[in-house]
């Protein structure tokens, strides 16, 4: 038994109270690890020391590679989740903004002046690829600029003499209801 | 196209040469390779302390995918104030604790009662007492530490067994020194018992 060992079995409360710096940690391990007398008499007073001298077991460069193609196709699904995502979103919204039209076609535009609209039906309008009777198309009325290109106006207007209201039904066949 | 390959190369070996830090800056740029230098360099490390801690070779390599996974996920919270080294042993450890209470692992804890016993018998045989092998004393482990909680086992593995000091654990597991003391102590104390209960035959011969 040299020096070493007796500093060694004698630090033992340090070394399990955590009161010796790395490297003197590092010093006591590697001691207990190749001193077969020393790691006796600690084991016998901490067995638990007797994984503290286990070798990690050596990662090899295939498992690395395993690793890595994982990673590699991990970051692939993610991105293509991510995309079906944005697409699945851009989706809703073209429907919901559909929907928006549809309700917005649907809906008589009352103007001013005019009694309320109630009495004329919605439903042909999302359904209808051509004027309701009577109704005549008034492209020439279409705004530009951020009107849709496929978008008609119908303008049915009875006149100011009569009773009737005037309705305005917008048709864009380029959503996808 | 030779210049391109000639760049490729070019930038495999500025990668190959730069900080752990360095790298994981410019992944967070979105560069891929030094991402993948990143990952080749840290996989041996981050499978070691897997390992240890779900006990499975095949498992680790799972748990390591998941944790480049995350780190490639959560790169852009990374701050280069901080060690990119206890960033990363942080969520190696999270999920190595999380794989540890998954469903599949209690499977293999099932698995390892039966190579329990069998492990009782060759240690209390007489002719298993002179050498206990690495490969041996990590099956015990396993064994043993299966009683252990997630926090206790991965502070007695990063303490005892990859050999980082209390402060950085503290910093990796995201709570005070003492606490990491604590777990500390209730390890060891745990697995005395475990191993006095198991594997008798390794102290009384000690003792012997």
């Amino acid at each position: 038994m040299n020096a070493l060992c007796e500093t060694v079995r004698g630090r033992l409360p340090e070394y399990l109270e955590d009161g010796l710096s790395t490297e003197d940690r590092r010093t006591y391990r590697e001691h207990i690890g190749s001193c077969e007398a020393c790691r006796e008499s600690v084991l016998e007073i901490e067995p638990s020391l007797v994984f503290a001298r286990v070798r990690a077991e050596d990662v090899s460069s295939e498992d690395v590679e395993r690793v890595l193609t994982g990673v590699r196709a991990g970051i692939a699904l993610a991105e293509a989740e991510r995309r079906a995502g944005r697409a699945r979103n851009r989706r809703r919204h073209r429907v919901a903004a559909a929907a928006s039209a549809a309700a917005l076609a649907a809906m008589t535009l009352v103007l001013p002046g005019s009694r309320p609209a109630a009495r004329r039906p919605a439903g042909p309008v999302a359904a209808a690829p051509s004027a309701p009777a009577g109704f005549a198309p008034a492209a020439q009325a279409a705004p530009s600029g951020t009107f849709p290109a496929e978008a008609t106006i119908y303008d049915w207007n009875p006149g100011a003499a009569s009773e009737e209201p005037r309705v305005v039904w917008i048709v864009d066949r380029s959503l996808d209801i | 196209m030779m210049e391109l390959v000639y760049s490729e190369n070019r930038e495999r070996r500025e990668a190959v040469e730069a900080t752990d830090s360095e790298l994981a800056l410019r992944a967070r740029g979105g560069d891929m390779v030094s991402f993948e230098t990143l990952v080749v360099r840290k996989t041996p490390a981050v499978v070691s302390v897997a390992r240890r801690i779900v006990g499975d070779g095949e498992d680790a390599r799972d748990v390591a995918q998941l944790v480049f996974l995350r780190v490639w996920e959560q790169i852009s919270r990374y701050d280069e104030k901080f060690s990119f080294n206890t960033w990363l042993y942080r969520i190696a450890t999270n999920l190595s604790i999380d794989f540890l209470r998954s469903t599949r692992s209690r499977e293999r804890a099932h698995g390892a009662t039966l190579h329990l016993v069998r492990l009782r018998e060759e240690m209390t045989g007489s002719q298993t007492t002179n050498a206990v092998e690495d490969a041996e004393l990590t099956r015990l482990f396993q064994t043993v530490s299966s009683r252990l909680t997630g926090k206790q086992k991965a502070v007695f593995v990063l303490k005892e067994m990859e050999d980082r000091d209390t402060k950085e654990i503290a910093r990796i597991l995201e709570c005070g020194e003492s606490t990491v003391r604590n777990h500390l102590f209730n390890a060891r104390r745990i697995l005395r018992r475990e191993i006095a209960k198991i594997c008798p035959g390794l102290l009384e011969r000690r003792r012997s």
